[in-house]
């Protein structure tokens, strides 16, 4: 009883989780990091923010955070944008970190939709919110069957589906949250990140940790682990380009940009990474 | 820049914060009191705790009142309320016999073992907006039931749970009127379902068909451990326990619409009965840390619904029924008698079409409502990869066509 009791801690001013279920959450981040890309069922809590709104990465994020980091939160890539703020405050204000807009000097980055330009060094942590995290949803609606189709590395009808959409389409239409392989073994939604920045899981230096808490599932891409999406041989993966596109800022061409429409007609372009346009600004 | 501008949405965020609690605690009407909601808005109340998951009367009024009355939000406060406190022990099983009824219909029989205890219901009073003024409604109250006894609140169960001091047992003309069950006078192992006659525990109508012959028997060995769908994720294939604690925690509307949907399938002849609809008290027990006696710490309060069906498909026993279960926390026909609908459709199913993952994946009125807001949050990295798709194929017909 008071071995229980004091596990639990006294807990923050204010606090948003107790110590109890933070280890639960480091205990199946472990497990996502044994088995990379096999999703692991964990007791998800309710957070301060509502379901679909980034209260699984919440959940790894706290799990993970300490006085001593220095974190970073982005929303479509933007650290200033509403929800992006407003994650950021609630984590903060619970451990009282560092708040860090810049890529190179934050210790822990939780996103919603994006991978920082800036390559990601192996003393980074990135936490990924989920929304889906099923990539066999799309071919499968029942939960113990695509359990089965995972346990048994049956992916057959992804493959299917995918030569379908080329037949019926000329190209794969699959857009955000491009379905890839693991290490080999488990097919994962990658968050509903651009196609773009799929390559950046791939060999990476850094971790990436995956949180869904609606669907109470977290998995894990390691350093150094193999991550490809699911294309056939002679029909290469296309990331989203837009020839002469350029950013309006920075004139940066080599990076994700994000439309700016306007009713006359004219299309201008802008980086969605924001602390990556605002440093390229400087440097130019 | 506001919304999602490359700056300014933490000013943006902070504004909003005001405007809400300027409506919060701004205006000129007087400031509501919690005792003012638990007394007079009970029911939005035992909604709040059973959809919350947690058994705190004032806290959920005030979730409710900071929700500006919205009871799915205020459900949402409720549940991440939860995860703020840990979990240092866990109560005694109960058994459902020991609830103390103030109200408990059995509408399969006119003379049900045990009494029909009509209780506080709308069932039967007009379904008229009353427009009489209120100190008139309430002088007339006082005309009528110069009782010096107060109404009790609510939620207030000390007072040995008793809404009202005028209910009726309308079968076995029992004296109830004021009869006051102590509430501690009924300790674990005595759950007897109402043999010594008492009046607050009549015996359950299913007791009488098993007598019968008339139900089929689902009991199974052992005494598992209830899977706790808040520490384990619910999903496909877990045990029933898990399908009623995943309802007892659903969005009531949400409830009502699946089994209502469900209810003029083509197959199905009829509705089922409801055997019992039961509202009242159950003790809650933990351990004590020293002695490691079982003490009765609170009570709570739960609709509970036996509902009965018949069988009909070929590999059921035809010459038999069956009967589905339903509790929630407080007074909600509505959900339990959904909920205990379902129960006996899911099982009825056995796997052979969606609807035993649509009652534990859909039905949870938080993560329902919270995707479906999320929808409001900016998509626009991922808009473009979509346009960018679009562009893509429109490219190769035009390509296809050239050829």
């Amino acid at each position: 009883m008071r071995t229980v009791t004091e596990l639990a801690g006294t807990g923050g001013p204010r606090g948003i989780f107790d110590e109890l279920s933070k280890r639960e959450v480091r205990r199946a981040a472990l497990t996502a990091v044994a088995v990379p890309g096999y999703q692991v069922p964990f007791g998800s809590r309710e957070m301060p923010v509502a379901r679909g709104w980034g209260s699984g990465g919440l959940q790894v994020t706290l799990a993970l955070v300490g006085p001593g980091d220095r974190l970073k939160v982005i929303d479509q890539g933007e650290d200033g944008g509403v929800n992006a703020a407003n994650l950021r405050r609630l984590v903060v204000g619970h451990v009282g970190c560092e708040e860090e807009t810049d890529t190179r000097r934050a210790t822990l980055i939780q996103s919603r939709h994006r991978i920082p330009e800036t390559p990601l060094r192996a003393d980074q942590t990135l936490v990924l919110q989920v929304p889906v995290p099923e990539p066999l949803r799309a071919v499968e609606h029942d939960v113990r069957e695509q359990r089965r189709m995972h346990a048994q590395e049956d992916y057959a009808r992804m493959w299917v589906g995918l030569y379908e959409d080329l037949v019926r389409n000329g190209v794969v239409t699959k857009s955000a949250g491009y379905p890839c392989m693991v290490n080999g073994r488990y097919l994962i939604s990658p968050t509903p990140i651009p196609r773009f920045d799929v390559p950046k899981l791939d060999q990476a230096e850094h971790l990436t940790l995956f949180g869904a808490g609606r669907e109470k599932r977290i998995y894990a891409v390691p350093p150094h682990t193999r991550v490809e999406p699911l294309v056939f041989e002679d029909v290469p993966f296309e990331v989203e380009h837009t020839p002469g596109a350029a950013c309006r800022h920075c004139g940066a061409t080599a990076s994700y940009l994000v439309e700016v429409p306007s009713m006359d007609g004219a299309v201008a372009w802008v980086c969605s990474d924001t602390d990556f346009c605002t440093r390229n600004r400087e440097v130019r | 820049m506001g919304y999602s501008g490359a700056s300014g949405g933490h000013e943006a965020v902070l504004a909003a914060e005001k405007l809400v609690e300027r409506r919060r605690y701004g205006g000129a009407s007087a400031w509501l009191g919690i005792d003012q909601i638990t007394g007079r808005l009970g029911l939005a109340v035992d909604r709040v705790m059973g959809e919350g998951g947690l058994w705190a009367p004032e806290l959920a009024a005030r979730a409710l009142r900071q929700a500006e009355g919205d009871v799915q939000e205020a459900a949402q406060l409720i549940r991440a309320h939860r995860s703020t406190v840990p979990r240092v022990a866990y109560s005694e099983p109960v058994h459902a016999d020991e609830l103390r009824i103030s109200r408990r219909i059995s509408p399969a029989f006119r003379n049900p073992p045990g009494s029909q205890l009509l209780g506080r219901t709308l069932d039967y009073v007009g379904r008229l907006l009353d427009l009489m003024p209120e100190d008139q409604a309430r002088a007339r109250l006082q005309a009528a039931d110069p009782s010096p006894e107060p109404v009790p609140a609510a939620h207030d169960l000390t007072a040995n749970g008793h809404p009202t001091a005028n209910d009726h047992v309308t079968a076995n003309g029992h004296p109830t009127a004021n009869d006051h069950v102590t509430g501690n006078g009924h300790e674990a192992g005595g759950h007897d379902g109402g043999a010594h006659g008492d009046p607050r525990r009549p015996p359950r109508l299913l007791r009488l068909l098993r007598s019968m012959g008339m139900v089929v028997d689902r009991r199974t060995e052992g005494d598992p451990e209830p899977y706790d769908i808040t520490r384990a994720p619910i999903r496909p294939g877990v045990p029933r326990s898990a399908r009623l604690t995943a309802m007892a925690r659903a969005e009531t509307g949400a409830l009502v619409h699946l089994w209502y949907a469900n209810t003029f399938q083509p197959g199905r002849h009829n509705h089922e009965f409801p055997g019992e609809v039961r509202h009242g008290a159950l003790p809650v027990r933990v351990r004590h840390p020293l002695t490691g006696a079982p003490v009765t710490v609170t009570e709570v309060r739960v609709t509970e619904v036996e509902t009965i069906d018949d069988l009909d498909r070929a590999e059921e026993d035809r010459s038999r029924l069956d009967l589905g279960y339903g509790m929630c926390f407080g007074h909600n026909e509505r959900k339990a008698i959904a909920m205990a609908g379902l129960d006996l459709l899911v099982h009825r199913d056995a796997g052979r079409t969606g609807v035993e993952q649509e009652v534990l994946l859909t039905l949870d009125g938080i993560e329902a409502s919270g995707f479906l807001e999320h929808l409001k949050l900016p998509h626009y990295v991922d808009f473009r990869s979509v346009l960018d798709r679009k562009r893509a194929v429109r490219a190769a017909m035009e390509e296809a066509v050239a050829r």
